[in-house]
């Protein structure tokens, strides 16, 4: 049986099964409990489960990502939550120097199941310290695996995933599709393997690659040009590390041209590795340059409405993309 | 040095003379051991044995050996980079420990760590990091997982003086606070932290102190005395596996020699070095034992001797061991 719910409600339900099936399993983070979440996906966990698996954590990041690591090192399944990306820095050395490599340093002595839930992006007028979409940054590390979902549906599956996955696992959540992003769920127990892009529409004329909140708006933007002949392929990269070449390739090869979608920062960005991926494997299938549609290098997202709007990729700016790389 | 009114609080029922012939000569063995497995790493690092460095913690083997020497198989340690003897003092095979320092297949992570980040799975150590204070935070974390697996175990930490000034030693010492989480953070204060004077580190005149900011006991204490360190964390680690949270103990103790092997140290005064070899943990209890009729010269040597032979045949192990295959870089990323 499935029915119609939010991301926030997908989300909130994984949770809550998770917890009855597997007794390891317990969430711990800032406000999770007695307020149920700046944004509610928590709420009903406390009452359900009590305070010994619904942690309220003192207002220190680096702490709940330690202790969530140790925990997991005595065979718990913490499920810690960021409440803002912003406010990941003070737990990039937890995540960095010890959940990423401490299966590899220790032979695989000591292994980190941890799943960090992380509420990231835009949310318009949302300012510089709870809009940051850097998901990008902890590609960068090997023994990290690094999710985002757009919809629903992936939301719960993808969450279900991480937990029971052998290792660290950053689990970021657009703010701006809690609400939006709706859709038919299942009410029991399925999981969307970490690893494999998904293909949301499929197109002949160039391929758009492109994940989170973006994928809604590129998605938005290939409806648009197919109305002028254009058909857009928009793959939707919902494991960003590891990452699904084949997928990826394998449209490349069939479209010949490639934009990259994404709401971070251009420099240095996944397009920028996404671009080197296709140049190395797909160079003679490419019929144009990779072209990137990205949140531009401004430090932090700007609280005035008028450069927030500036700041924001939508859909136009990713429809003059199509249109400039399809004129090629 | 510890003051008699906060040894009284520790100790209100240990008397000295309680401690068995049995428990003294085994303290006394493995100060010896760490200091000469110690003293052996070092060598065979000048000798070019193998790269990186090591952080010696000759001089301060009381702090270690009085925490740790009594814990149980399914209590966890987590060291810190100057804490490669406590693997030993953990149980660890002594022929692991010296593999880990040469870097070859038969160290527990099959070369991967250098010796300061050695850990040992199977007797519950946890692998340091350089990163400061990184150690006490997933000890933290591990003793989180005790309370909630409602098992009697219990982390013993340990750090410098010079991690008590990073912001993640106090959110490990606030979160085990409020939670009464089972862990014993053993402050090893050997006033200096690489170079820098612990008048520029701190305030304090006791980093025991900091425990008062988080709800628990912290006391200071002669960190080259075995027997008031023992008695100390004796118990400290009775409080934490009755459930009644956690115990900041500060080890006063001196590193003899610099940072690490390419440190000369010459930031410290001579005099400072000679009054802390003067008043070296070994020879300190060496005197307690000679004074009870417990050690004898023969039996000195006979102590020596064994120990010998145990880091020869470690030694000879860890040399003959293969070195890891190129082929298993990638092996381990990922599970």
């Amino acid at each position: 049986m499935s029915r119609t719910i939010t991301m926030l409600q997908a989300i909130n339900e994984a949770l809550s099964q998770e917890m009855e099936r597997d007794d390891r399993v317990f969430i711990l983070g800032e406000d999770i409990g007695l307020s149920g979440g700046v944004f509610k996906v928590t709420d009903g966990l406390l009452d359900k489960f009590g305070e010994e698996r619904v942690l309220d954590t003192p207002l220190a990041e680096g702490i709940i990502i330690a202790a969530s690591i140790g925990s997991a090192m005595m065979g718990l399944r913490p499920v810690p939550e960021i409440q803002f990306a912003d406010f990941i820095t003070p737990a990039v050395d937890q995540i960095i120097q010890q959940a990423s490599k401490l299966r590899y340093r220790s032979a695989g002595g000591y292994s980190c199941p941890i799943t960090i839930r992380i509420c990231c992006g835009a949310g318009g007028g949302s300012g510089l310290y709870h809009s940051q979409e850097n998901a990008a940054w902890f590609v960068h590390e090997p023994g990290l695996k690094v999710v985002m979902p757009s919809t629903a549906y992936d939301a719960k599956g993808l969450l279900l995933s991480a937990i029971r996955d052998p290792d660290p696992v950053l689990y970021f959540e657009h703010k701006s599709l809690y609400r939006q992003a709706k859709g038919d769920v299942p009410e029991g127990d399925f999981t969307v393997p970490i690893g494999p892009a998904v293909v949301r529409r499929p197109g002949r004329d160039l391929t758009i690659l492109t994940y989170g909140l973006m994928t809604q708006f590129s998605l938005d933007a290939a409806e648009q040009v197919s109305k002028k002949g254009v058909e857009a392929e928009v793959v939707e990269i919902r494991t960003l590390a590891p990452i699904d070449k084949a997928t990826i390739l394998s449209s490349v090869r069939k479209t010949n041209k490639v934009l990259v979608v994404h709401e971070d920062k251009k420099t240095m960005g996944f397009g920028a590795e996404l671009a080197a991926i296709i140049s190395e494997d797909a160079f003679e299938d490419l019929d144009g340059p990779i072209m990137r549609v990205t949140g531009p290098d401004v430090p932090p997202i700007p609280f005035s409405p008028n450069l927030d709007k500036a700041w924001q990729v939508n859909t136009e700016k990713i429809l003059a993309g199509i249109e400039k790389l399809a004129a090629y | 040095m510890a003051s008699k009114s906060n040894r009284a609080v520790m100790e209100p029922e240990t008397d000295r003379s309680s401690h068995s012939p049995e428990l003294l000569l085994g303290l006394y063995r493995m100060l010896v051991k760490c200091r000469m497995c110690d003293e052996k790493a070092r060598i065979l690092f000048r000798q070019g044995k193998y790269k990186g460095n090591f952080y010696s913690g000759v001089g301060q083997e009381a702090a270690e050996v009085g925490t740790a020497y009594s814990l149980r198989e399914d209590d966890w340690i987590a060291p810190s980079h100057r804490d490669w003897t406590s693997n030993i003092i953990k149980g660890v095979p002594l022929k692991f420990c010296f593999a880990q320092l040469f870097a070859k297949t038969t160290s527990p992570d099959r070369g991967r760590s250098s010796p300061a980040h050695m850990g040992y799975p199977p007797l519950h150590v946890i692998t340091p990091a350089s990163s400061i204070a990184a150690q006490l935070n997933i000890g933290t974390g591990v003793a989180l997982g005790i309370k909630k697996l409602r098992q009697d175990a219990v982390v013993v930490a340990y750090c410098g003086d010079g991690a008590t000034s990073f912001g993640g030693f106090h959110e490990a010492l606030n979160f085990a606070g409020v939670h009464k989480l089972p862990i014993i953070y053993t402050v090893q204060n050997n006033l200096w932290a690489e170079s820098v004077p612990l008048r520029l580190q701190t305030a304090l005149t006791n980093l025991s102190d900091r425990a008062k900011a988080y709800g628990f006991p912290g006391f200071p204490l002669d960190g080259n005395d075995v027997l008031a360190v023992y008695d100390a964390a004796q118990t400290a680690i009775a409080r934490a596996r009755a459930g009644e949270g956690p115990t900041l103990l500060e080890c006063k103790t001196y590193r003899w020699y610099g940072h690490s092997e390419i440190d000369p140290a010459k930031y410290r005064s001579k005099e400072e070095v000679e009054a802390w070899k003067k008043r070296d943990p070994i020879v300190l209890f060496e005197k307690q034992l000679f004074d009870k009729k417990l050690l004898t010269e023969s039996k000195k040597a006979e102590v020596a001797a064994s120990i010998t032979d145990e880091i020869n045949e470690a030694v000879e192990f860890a040399e003959e061991s293969p070195y890891p295959e190129a082929s298993e870089l990638m092996d381990h990323i990922w599970g």
